[in-house]
């Protein structure tokens, strides 16, 4: 292991994760703790509820209880809001971590290193795991201390079940902003594209799941087998889904790996 | 053992040669130029050897070390490049120490001996660096952990006449202490000093191997002359394309100088011109005939 490769491309992206974090942290802490006021509305709201049309409160993947149990609060803001900021971090990262030496031409310098390329990309790859799992980590803990404070009766694992599908949804999107970073070079960086594809297979997903016509196109969203819906008294960890996607993943990996392996740098 | 190596090496891109067949055997201890105009294929063939493209055909080493398989051999390999592109948030300082760790060094004194030598302030951001300040940085980045092969590209652009002529000296003292120098350039003058044989490299084909020396009595100078008055004169060998514009002589000459001075002095003239044709006339002239 090369260390000071390692080191260096985690210090390199340390500004983005503390910037990342806190915006992520910001974000969950700012949706728990206004959990207790929207709990006294939510006899209300679930009157409401009643009188939505059951397509589109399954759309928003809402029901009565959303608004009267944490966990059910947290999620529908946990599956998608905190997952597109963390995955906006982490697929950015992904996206930038090989392709940023080839746009800055850096990349004769970091080649012409006595490392193989197998070498380079292990540790960007073991970087980008690393600054991945980091913010993860980091959110996460903020949640559980948070939910703790907040919460009454918290079934916690079905928080666990939330963020393991959680992690394994951002760690899909960061690999695959490294696959995609072989194929796409825009002008300024990815935000719109990891922005566009998160937010994109969230509502693949949504939608699908209120008409049955269009159904199909759900299974294509990695959100249809990472679901979040701590309310379900059966919710798990969808293992299958765990082990499909990791490995999907590693394939998405396993192919820019091929890809860097074979390239051409040009001057 | 040959420093560096390579057999019918040929790098295409579709249609476009970048270079073809190049073959060629450097010694070690030995500098060799490697000559030829822009675009000629002279970065194609150094960017092959150092692993950054792959080439289509052919095949090279490095210290008997395949340049495909070249991670380890990279250790022992300098490399400056013609065009510095380094992490720009970076300080020259954070970059040469970067640098010196992944040939597991960490010894910040040599970095400041060497940047005292070449005139760089370590501290200032590659970003804020002028085009020579970085080539600068780029020379000790090449330098730093003492290779015993340099491959230097363009060494001297943007490198003020008083730097190069400290790098040179610095180079001739790493050569003396056996260090095999592959230097690439489009300046004749530099490989005139540095080098012992040159490759002369054209649209991506090595056209001529020369030992320096000879090449340069092979040279041709282009002269102008003023006679007191127009004659006839006799031509003497080496001397071509004459061209009359009322008293004064156009005309290139291919050979020693010395036949031309002593003809010259037998000669009532006015005045003398003697110049370089560029690098590329040369050896058109040259291997035309």
């Amino acid at each position: 292991m090369n260390l000071n490769l390692y080191f260096t491309e985690v210090k390199r992206n340390r500004k983005n994760l503390i910037t990342w974090s806190l915006i992520a942290v910001g974000f969950t802490a700012l949706v728990i703790a206004i959990f207790p006021t929207m709990g006294d509305m939510g006899k209300d709201l679930v009157a409401l509820m009643d009188k939505m049309p059951a397509e589109l409160s399954k759309a928003m993947g809402m029901d009565a209880e959303t608004w009267t149990n944490i966990l059910g609060f947290y999620s529908t803001y946990y599956g998608i809001y905190i997952i597109l900021l963390v995955g906006i971090f982490c697929m950015s990262t992904g996206a930038t971590i090989v392709s940023k030496e080839e746009r800055d031409r850096t990349s004769e310098f970091l080649l012409t290193r006595p490392l193989s390329r197998k070498q380079i990309f292990k540790e960007k790859m073991m970087a980008m795991l690393t600054l991945t799992f980091m913010i993860f980590l980091i959110q996460t803990i903020i949640a559980i201390v948070l939910v703790a404070i907040f919460g009454s009766n918290v079934r916690w694992s079905a928080f666990a079940t939330m963020h393991v599908h959680g992690l394994v949804l951002i760690l899909f999107f960061t690999c695959l902003g490294v696959l995609i970073s072989f194929f796409f070079q825009p002008k300024k960086n990815f935000m719109g594209m990891v922005v566009g594809i998160i937010f994109g297979s969230y509502f693949l997903n949504a939608v699908s799941r209120a008409a049955e016509s269009i159904e199909w196109m759900g299974y294509i969203s990695p959100f249809r087998y990472m679901d979040f819906d701590p309310l379900n008294p059966e919710y798990s960890i969808n293992w299958i889904g765990v082990v499909g996607l990791l490995l999907i993943s590693s394939g998405l990996l396993y192919v820019a790996f091929r890809l860097f392996e074979k390239k051409d740098i040009a001057g | 053992m040959n420093g560096i190596e390579t057999h019918n090496l040929t790098k295409l891109y579709g249609e476009h040669v970048g270079m073809k067949d190049v073959s060629l055997e450097i010694k070690e201890g030995e500098v060799f130029g490697f000559v030829g105009p822009n675009g000629a294929g002279k970065s194609t063939a150094i960017r092959t050897l150092l692993g950054l493209l792959h080439p289509t055909s052919g095949s090279g080493t490095l210290f008997g070390e395949d340049i495909t398989k070249g991670e380890k051999v990279r250790a022992r390999i300098g490399y400056l490049p013609s065009e510095v592109n380094y992490y720009e948030e970076m300080s020259s300082m954070e970059l040469l120490e970067y640098h010196m760790r992944f040939y597991g060094q960490s010894d910040p004194s040599k970095i400041e001996e060497l940047a005292a030598y070449f005139e760089l302030d370590l501290q200032k951001k590659i970003t804020d660096l002028s085009f020579g300040n970085k080539k600068k940085c780029a020379i000790l980045q090449s330098l730093l952990h003492d290779p015993d092969l340099l491959i230097l590209d363009e060494p001297t652009s943007g490198l003020d006449p008083l730097m190069q002529n400290r790098f040179f000296e610095h180079l001739e003292e790493r050569n003396k202490q056996g260090t095999t120098i592959f230097f690439s350039s489009h300046i004749l003058s530099e490989v005139q000093r540095m080098c012992d044989r040159a490759a002369v490299i054209k649209q991506g084909e090595i056209i001529a191997i020369e030992n320096i020396n000879e090449l340069m009595a092979k040279q041709v100078k282009r002269a102008r002359i003023t006679f007191e008055n127009k004659k006839e004169i006799e031509k003497i060998s080496g001397m071509n394309d004459l061209q009359w514009h009322g008293k004064k002589l156009h005309f290139n000459y291919v050979g020693n100088i010395r036949p031309l001075i002593d003809w010259m002095q037998t000669q009532d003239l006015q005045d003398v011109t003697l110049d370089e044709p560029d690098l590329e006339t040369i050896f058109m002239n040259y291997y035309k005939r």
